[in-house]
């Protein structure tokens, strides 16, 4: 799986504890072992955490509900923050980004 | 607060254009199925008459062709990454096919080729008008050209030659716009329906399809290729050697190129699910990868046949089982299980698309029955089979009880989708 990229590896953790929640419905797998996400920025100054991810496919009919329910995440998550979920389809995913984890719950 | 700064997402084409498609192909397959019952002794008879063409025609048109144009509203843009081009020449495709193809029927089985037959072909081809339009006008706007967004329109325009053919055969019967009479001309019309529209389409869609429901890493754009330029050489050749009238010999050139189509094809979705990283296979996506396989079936009475022709021995017996193993067998495998795998998702997202984030929302398999599938699929399988044997028989008892069990598939497929149209949200 490719690394997230962040500017704070220690709230980047936390994050991606919080998106572990969030599940692609018809996978069945969570966006964070699925490979879905680039980035994760935290600006301290203005209270932002701006995230960068992709979908499976850019006409995923879950892609709307999928980038909410991780936006719904990361609020609860961190309260203080405005959450800025970006999402860009290049490089677009592929099944390579899946992480070992992810790869052996859809190998069951 | 969650705010997003942009929508890169290409915008689902809506539920209420797609949906309508659905459920007419439905109550049409539940149609052709009664008719099968009402009809057991046209297949004992000649394929030429009119319960044989009511049938064939409600299962072209009514079920195979209008679940297609509703679902290549929703996957063209996924093929091509863009959003549909209209709406609006969605719906009037939905309109126009949905009063042409019953004035079609009605007059195939009453056996009159007067004005409702032919306010019916104008009906129809307007339709196919529309839909190719909205096809050529959405691709011209995406920025991603692809193979199977290639396929995809040049089977549209096979359908459209399809049903111009068919509309010049209806008029034919009554104002001699032809050289010679309408029969001559069915297998013409039938192969270009069937390898130009069904055919092309279902590779197209199904290469992409299939290896993104089973999460595979597999693709080979070239031999995709490969078999695009089999599909289209053999359908050309077929179309001069039949203007040539030659020696039924030489139509084994375009059944061999169409025969080694559809092993690089079986080869592209065995390999896709070797390469699969979802071990699971769900029971949907097991029935359409069994239509691959069903595929060959036609080819075998195809080739049988004209193995007899060379011996100017007609067979009708073989016909009529050929017609059935593509329309009742490859077909309606193929539709069967990707109904069950692509509804589900419009529907989802027409009940949670607003409510994600609110509470834990079902998963698009659970909106529909997999009890209710799972029967489904035994009884078209042995409706099938029981059906083929039937027709090779030539006993009306066994094509009678097959009839009954192609009636509950075909019911117990529209009881679900029913329950998937119907499913209210559980969460508010």
């Amino acid at each position: 799986m490719n690394e997230v990229i962040t500017n704070n590896p220690k709230k980047r953790d936390e994050a991606l504890a919080a998106l572990h929640q969030v599940i692609d419905p018809e996978i069945g797998l969570n966006i964070v072992d699925l490979g879905l996400l680039y980035q994760i920025d935290f600006d301290e100054g203005n209270k932002i955490v701006f995230i960068s991810m992709t979908l499976t496919t850019q006409f995923c009919p879950m892609g709307d509900s999928i980038r909410s329910n991780a936006g719904q995440a990361m609020q609860q998550a961190f309260p203080d923050y405005t959450i800025d979920i970006d999402l860009v389809f290049d490089p677009p995913w592929s099944p390579e980004r899946i992480s070992e984890q992810g790869q052996e719950f859809l190998n069951r | 607060m969650v705010v997003n700064t942009n929508n890169n997402l290409v915008q689902n084409t809506t539920h209420k254009v797609v949906i309508p498609f659905y459920v007419y192909a439905g109550l049409s397959f539940l149609t052709a199925t009664v008719l099968l019952f009402l009809s057991d002794n046209a297949f004992t008879q000649h394929y030429f008459q009119p319960r044989t063409l009511a049938i064939t025609h409600t299962m072209a048109l009514g079920w195979g062709t209008m679940i297609i144009l509703g679902a290549s509203h929703q996957l063209v843009p996924v093929l091509i990454e863009a959003k549909l081009f209209s709406n609006a020449l969605a719906y009037a495709s939905f309109v126009l096919a949905a009063i042409g193809i019953p004035l079609l029927i009605y007059s195939f089985f009453q056996f009159q080729f007067n004005g409702i037959a032919q306010a019916g072909a104008v009906l129809i081809n307007a339709a196919v008008v529309c839909f190719v339009l909205n096809l050529a006008a959405s691709i011209l706007k995406s920025k991603n050209k692809n193979v199977h967004a290639v396929f995809v329109f040049t089977a549209s325009v096979w359908l459209l030659a399809t049903t111009v053919m068919g509309f010049l055969l209806v008029f034919n019967f009554t104002k001699n716009i032809l050289p010679k009479d309408s029969v001559r001309y069915l297998s013409l019309h039938a192969h270009i329906g069937l390898v130009g529209w069904f055919l092309l389409l279902v590779m197209g869609v199904g290469s992409r399809l299939i290896p993104m429901f089973l999460i595979s890493k597999y693709d080979d754009a070239k031999t995709l290729w490969l078999i695009y330029f089999l599909v289209n050489g053999a359908l050309i050749s077929f179309i001069v050697l039949f203007f040539s009238a030659v020696d039924s010999f030489f139509y084994t050139v375009p059944l061999t190129a169409v025969l080694l189509a559809l092993l690089l094809f079986a080869n592209y979705c065995r390999e896709a699910y070797k390469q699969r990283i979802r071990k699971q296979v769900d029971k949907q996506v097991k029935i359409s990868l069994l239509s691959v396989a069903m595929m060959l079936l036609p080819l075998i009475f195809l080739a049988a046949l004209i193995a007899l022709l060379l011996f100017s021995f007609a067979n009708t017996k073989l016909v009529l089982a050929y017609g059935f193993s593509v329309f009742f067998g490859w077909l309606t495998a193929i539709i069967l299980g990707m109904t069950f795998k692509t509804l589900p998702f419009i529907v989802w997202n027409k009940v949670y698309h607003n409510r994600a984030g609110l509470g834990k929302t079902p998963n698009p398999k659970d909106l529909f029955s997999e009890s209710l599938f799972q029967k489904m699929g035994l009884a078209y399988l042995a409706g099938f089979g029981l059906f083929t044997a039937g027709i090779l028989l030539g006993n009306t008892i066994v094509l009678q009880i097959a009839s009954v069990l192609l009636f509950i598939t075909a019911a117990l497929y529209n009881v679900n989708i029913l329950k998937m149209l119907r499913h209210k949200p559980l969460i508010k």
